[in-house]
């Protein structure tokens, strides 16, 4: 039976997906999200779990921040670990530089969340136009709403975000990646990788 | 003595439950509110059923409703506890059933029956059969009997029908099974820590056992000293290698008639007094002392030992446990540590649930994927953080 698995680096992301899943598909197949604790527990834990994994047709999406790495470095040290663990068909997916480039990507989703008025403005500032580029989005984030925090900031935004937003590449392949994976059919479909 | 399976229905959460095979160690872990107190509530409520009544043992855990408190929301027909039991590791599964209902305003034993089988074949033998206040039990002593037919029994009538007519048979050394879950009821223990009360000095008494909350560690500590000074050296040297500094331990009664407890720590001349020392230190010592008990209790709960305990720590007071358990009684215990997890074994853990408001009980070992991972070399705590326990997590 198909079933959707996520393998990600910490509880905030879990709580971003759960946001998009439903407003992707209204009755998606059964998700799974297995939560490690960092980076470097998921880094450290991945091949086991897809080893083990008794679904023969469960889609494996693996996601970790970038943060300071290289992010083909990254995603090609994970993609390794999975044909290591006999899933080839994993996707791994890099959020550049973090999820909080994605939300000040879409300032508009922001401003719904939090009710900041003028945030959705601020989207054309130079620093908000290419946000995969900036170095802290963490800081960044809090500058413009101080009451954000990782997980309950990440429950609040997700449901207002735009999903055919284009301005963070590694969101918008995001999306694509959960789109391709749950509209199919075909229990043994392996997702067509993308370039980042 | 050791309880091989639970059946509940009716009780509080538990509409409809039931948990078998269970180990001499049982480790059960939820979200709050799921259930793991009321659990542990049934032995409260059976031993409270057995010393006074049923009507007494409800309003303990229901208050003036008592009935319609205890028994499960929505949920009509009788509150029911079932237990299975060995008294020894071969001697036969014995079953203890209770019904309780409720009757113009006023709970009555519905039904009680204890029943074994001897031998692996045939109807069982029911040694205790009760309904209302009256009923009929056997006579003779029921080890010496090969033949069912043999047995003899007598019409018996109860004082009240809220009163358990095992509290009668419990007392008869002939009656091997029912003095065993009479014995198990009356002296199981739950230890619910509490340092603040086990911290100060007392005036001096004596005690066996440590109590619930812990407020009698003084002199508990005080009769291992006098009383056991072996097993008293072994909680020290358990002690020594695991608080760093820690060189020894004494107890002393002052001319006052109080009991003072000394810390040693080796950079020191003078030892601290235990209201000095660390919640760590206390709790740790606590648990060697509960753990380490001459006189084993027969069933003991314990709610989240985790707490104040410095998470490496948690590993070797599991084994402890189990050590407990290999040694006498059965232990059952609650946690939300995954550190205290990840020294379990895939048998030991169960998990509760709620579905529909309410609380199922699941077994670790019956999840295809834990047992998969287990077999990979995986621990329990990691599965369960990473959201492999069901519904064990809150949302």
């Amino acid at each position: 039976m198909k079933e959707i698995v996520f393998l990600l680096e910490e509880p905030s992301a879990r709580a971003m997906i759960e946001g998009i899943v439903p407003r992707i598909e209204a009755e998606p197949p059964p998700v799974r999200y297995i939560v490690f604790e960092g980076k470097q527990d998921l880094e450290r834990q991945l091949i086991r779990k897809l080893r083990a994994y008794r679904n023969p047709d469960a889609v494996f999406i693996v996601m970790r921040d970038q943060d300071f790495a290289d992010c083909r470095d990254v995603k090609e040290n994970l993609k390794r670990k999975c044909a290591d663990a006999g899933r080839p068909g994993a996707v791994v997916r890099v959020a550049c530089r973090a999820l909080e480039s994605w939300y000040l990507a879409d300032l508009a989703a922001v401003e719904a969340a939090f009710g900041t008025r003028g945030l959705a403005q601020r989207q054309n500032d130079r620093k908000f136009r290419t946000p995969d580029g900036l170095g802290n989005p963490d800081r960044e984030l809090k500058r413009l709403v101080p009451e954000y925090q990782k997980i309950g900031g990440s429950k609040l935004i997700a449901p207002h975000l735009d999903l055919d937003n284009e301005r963070s590449r590694s969101f918008y392949h995001l999306v694509k990646t959960i789109k391709d994976s749950l509209s199919t059919n075909n229990e043994y479909y392996l997702p067509v990788e993308i370039e980042l | 003595m050791k309880i091989e399976s639970i059946r509940l229905k009716n009780f509080k959460a538990f509409r409809n439950a039931e948990i078998s095979e269970l180990p001499k160690m049982c480790v059960f872990v939820g979200a709050n509110g799921t259930g793991k107190t009321t659990l542990f509530n049934v032995f409260s409520f059976l031993k409270d059923s057995l010393t006074d009544n049923v009507h007494v043992a409800l309003t303990k855990q229901g208050g003036g409703r008592g009935f319609q408190e205890v028994r499960s929301r929505g949920a009509d027909g009788p509150i029911e506890i079932e237990l299975k039991f060995r008294e020894k590791g071969d001697s036969p599964l014995v079953t203890y059933s209770l019904s309780i209902n409720e009757e113009n305003g006023r709970p009555i034993v519905e039904r009680e029956v204890l029943q074994y089988r001897r031998g692996s074949k045939g109807q069982p033998w029911k040694f205790l059969d009760f309904s209302r206040g009256k009923g009929r039990a056997v006579t003779n002593e029921p080890d010496k009997v090969t033949d069912g037919s043999a047995l003899q029994r007598e019409e018996h009538e109860l004082k009240s029908p809220d009163i358990l007519a095992l509290k009668g048979l419990a007392q008869f050394e002939k009656f091997p099974a029912s003095k065993a879950l009479g014995d198990l009821l009356e002296n199981w223990h739950v230890s619910d820590f509490h340092i603040q009360q086990a911290r100060p000095e007392r005036e001096s008494g004596y005690a066996e056992h440590l109590s619930r909350e812990g407020e009698n560690l003084a002199h508990v500590t005080e009769y291992l000293y006098r009383r056991h000074p072996d097993i008293f050296k072994t909680i020290i040297e358990k002690l020594k290698q695991r608080v760093p500094g820690i060189t020894g331990v004494d107890s002393k009664v002052t001319e006052e008639g109080r009991v003072l407890r000394r810390f040693q720590d080796g950079a020191f001349q003078d030892p601290f007094l235990a209201r000095h020392v660390s919640d760590g230190t206390i709790k740790m010592f606590a648990y060697l002392v509960l753990l380490h008990d001459p006189k084993p209790h027969p069933l003991l709960c314990v709610e989240e030992p985790e707490n104040q305990l410095y998470p490496r720590l948690l590993a070797e007071l599991a084994e402890e446990f189990r050590d407990y358990a290999r040694k006498g009684g059965q232990v059952f215990i609650s946690t939300h540590s995954p550190d205290f997890l990840n020294a379990c074994e895939l048998e030991e853990v169960f998990w509760l649930q709620k579905a529909d408001g309410y609380t199922i009980i699941k077994r670790a070992s019956e999840d295809q994927q834990i047992k998969a991972y287990m077999e990979d070399g995986d621990k329990l705590g990691h599965l369960w953080r990473q959201g492999f326990f069901g519904g064990a997590d809150p949302l």
